[in-house]
């Protein structure tokens, strides 16, 4: 039963979302946040009643992937319902305001509601020539990001720019680009979510534990999550008994291709990259890259544009031979080269002497008297 | 044969014994080097063949996936194999401070005036300056040199080999995760890793060989010694150790 007496209820029975698809999305929430189902009910009440905090989202250095995954939710979804409860006071991609009035905005939110709002990050801050590659109304984007995410109660770094420098930083980053952390030192609360783009659910699930709980959930070394970031995709991926089994694709299209086999040799990274795709999966939980076929490419992980390429190489290769070279045949030469150089060595040090002793010749009998090594006779 | 007096100076206190000829055979590896050094060999076969085969996968099995389980054995060798390294390797270090004279850091470290000397008498050797190498009881100073950057790369494969296997842990092993930052996440472990094997063959190739070729030219039966532990010293090496 929808309840049209509370702001929330009519804002759910306007977008059609009904009471129980509500829970089900609150339960869905606990259980991905790894609380048990009986914290669904707080989270249900936390989302109706308590009050909404106001979030600023920057777009510095990024593609507006970020905002493109948290606005497009193929239905109108619970959770789009709460996102659009939480007041955005300023965001450039999706705000009706312009020009000075909009940057009006934002200083008013800074300066009224310093230390209560929540800043939101898209992508890397450029600071490189003085910071000379992104401005906003004058301002470069690392004073922005100072004096917003220096006077917010938090700041979420949505995606894998704003949180680690992400494509702008990789190799060689001509734009000096740094993630949040990096380029604003010493911010009081931040979490990274990073991902390339950013899960809109693992976006929702860090802001509803915050109005839930009042405090942030675990995060990892990396200001992760736990709960989003706390296991590597190959340790949730449905193809993992193909892995240990050991039998993979070799070529896209091949029959263990067609058979939904490891990705292994194909250059997956599920291995060595944490986030938690396998199980809330993407675009309403429609699928997720490896049940599309293709390798994790590690887009959470930082550097992984320099990092986690060639994507479609296990190893990045060896330096001097190529991206992507094979180090098992580098190896294998080096050591037979090895192998060929100290056995030429150790040749013609024998050879050496015996020449030197003139040819091969064993003692006929034992030795009369004790020789003394030449050189050590004193 | 008679030694000067001033030339004995401390011996170290090991079984020698004169030979017929003058020679003396003296106890120089102590049973958990020699021994250690074999388990290390076995285990390091043992892990670089699984290894690669865990990096490049290689053998397809057919048939059913739940009937199959030839990555997931392999890695069960690795790991295995991982726990006799690691434990004899630590047993090794743990050696070099409290066993016998030759199994010391001393050996890997040249510190005296004479085993910086002698560093540099090797290469010569080597490269065809000097016709014969320096003697030394233990390992010569250039050998103990570069066994210590083997032992160096014996470490970095196991804080990388520990480092990966949190990724995948529950329980205690998880608390290795902390390395992960330091080789700059598990992607670059896995490289370090998979590179530093190379380099510990490398060594490999070259190491025999040079076995070899010093075991004949000194002539004290330095293979020999790493089964048996003696060493067959020539007349007059008493002034010349240390
Ligand atoms: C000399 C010793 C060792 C050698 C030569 C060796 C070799 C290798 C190689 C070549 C790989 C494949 C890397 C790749 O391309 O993905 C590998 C993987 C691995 N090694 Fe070792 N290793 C050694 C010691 C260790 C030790 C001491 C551990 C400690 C637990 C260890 C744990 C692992 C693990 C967990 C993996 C799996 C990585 C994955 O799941 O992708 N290794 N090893
Ligand atoms: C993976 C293979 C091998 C590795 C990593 C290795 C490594 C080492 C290390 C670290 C030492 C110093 C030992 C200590 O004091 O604890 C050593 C000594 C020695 N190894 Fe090996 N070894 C390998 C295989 C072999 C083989 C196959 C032979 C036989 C030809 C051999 C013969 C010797 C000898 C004769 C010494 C004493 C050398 C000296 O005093 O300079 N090793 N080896
Ligand atoms: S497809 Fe990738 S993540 Fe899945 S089991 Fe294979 S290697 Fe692991
Ligand atoms: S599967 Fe890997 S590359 Fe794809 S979204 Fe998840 S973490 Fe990123």
């Amino acid at each position: 039963m929808d309840d049209p007496s509370s702001d929330f209820g009519r804002e759910l029975l306007a977008r059609g979302v009904s009471r129980r698809e509500f829970l089900g999305f609150c339960t869905s929430l606990a259980v991905m946040i790894g609380l048990p189902r009986s914290a669904s009910a707080a989270i249900a009440e936390a989302i109706e009643n308590n009050p909404k905090p106001t979030l600023v989202w920057l777009n510095f250095q990024d593609c507006a992937g970020n905002t493109e995954s948290f606005l497009r939710a193929s239905k109108p979804t619970a959770a789009e319902v709460i996102l659009d409860l939480i007041s955005i006071d300023y965001h450039e991609v999706i705000m009706a305001a312009a020009g000075h009035q909009a940057e009006a905005n934002l200083r008013s939110v800074v300066e009224s509601q310093s230390g209560q709002y929540i800043a939101v990050v898209e992508g890397s801050i450029p600071t490189g020539a003085g910071g000379a590659y992104m401005t906003v109304g004058g301002r470069s984007a690392l004073q922005i990001a100072n004096e917003v995410c220096g006077n917010a109660l938090a700041t979420i770094a949505a995606g894998t720019c704003a949180s680690f420098g992400g494509i702008p930083a990789a190799s060689p980053n001509p734009t000096g680009a740094l993630g949040i952390s990096d380029a604003v030192p010493g911010i009081k609360t931040l979490i990274n979510l990073s991902a390339c783009p950013v899960n809109a659910q693992n976006l929702t699930a860090t802001l509803v534990y915050f109005l839930t709980y009042s405090k942030w959930p675990p995060l990892d070394h990396l200001n992760r999550p736990l709960f989003a970031y706390g296991k590597s995709i190959h340790d949730n991926c449905e193809r993992r008994a193909h892995y240990d089994s050991g039998q993979y694709v070799e070529q896209w299209g091949d029959e263990a291709h067609r058979d939904g086999q490891c990705l292994y040799k194909m250059g997956c990274k599920g291995p060595v990259s944490f986030q938690n795709c396998p199980n809330i999966g993407w675009n309403d939980n429609t699928s997720w890259p490896v049940a599309c076929g293709h390798g994790c490419i590690g887009c959470a992980e930082p550097d992984f544009w320099d990092k986690m390429t060639p994507f479609y190489e296990h190893l990045p290769g060896f330096p001097g031979f190529g991206r992507g070279s094979d180090i098992d045949k580098i190896g294998f030469w080096g050591t037979l080269g090895v192998t060929g150089a100290f056995a030429a060595h150790t040749l013609t040090h024998l050879g050496k002497r015996l020449v030197q002793n003139g040819g091969d010749k064993a003692q006929e009998g034992p030795p009369a008297s004790t020789p003394l090594d030449e050189g050590d006779e004193k | 044969m008679t030694v000067p007096a001033e030339n004995v100076g401390v011996q170290p206190d090991v079984g020698r014994e004169q030979t017929r000829d003058g020679y003396e055979r003296v106890y120089v590896w102590d049973l958990i080097v020699r021994a250690s050094h074999w388990i290390i060999m076995l285990s390091i076969f043992t892990l670089a063949g699984t290894g690669i085969y865990i990096g490049d996968p290689f053998l397809i099995p057919s048939g059913a996936t739940n009937e199959q389980f030839v990555m997931g054995n392999v890695k069960v060798v690795h790991s295995y194999a991982a726990i006799v390294f690691t434990l004899t390797v630590a047993v090794r270090i743990g050696w070099m401070f409290v066993g016998s004279y030759y199994a010391r850091w001393r050996e890997f470290v040249p510190t005296t005036a004479r085993r910086i000397r002698d560093v540099f008498g090797m290469l010569k050797f080597y490269l065809f300056l000097a016709k014969k190498p320096p003697l030394n009881v233990g390992h010569n100073p250039l050998a103990g040199s570069i066994y210590l950057l083997v032992f160096a790369l014996y470490l970095l494969m196991i804080a990388t080999g520990f480092a990966l296997y949190s990724v995948s842990a529950d329980g205690y092993m998880e608390m290795w995760n902390f390395l992960l930052p330091l080789f700059g996440g598990a992607q670059m472990a896995r490289w370090i890793h998979h590179v530093a094997m190379w380099f510990i063959l490398g060594f490999f190739a070259h190491h025999i060989w040079s076995a070899m070729l010093v075991s004949k030219v000194e002539g004290m039966g330095l293979i020999d010694s790493m089964f048996s532990g003696y060493k067959f010293l020539p007349p007059g090496w008493r002034n010349r150790d240390d």
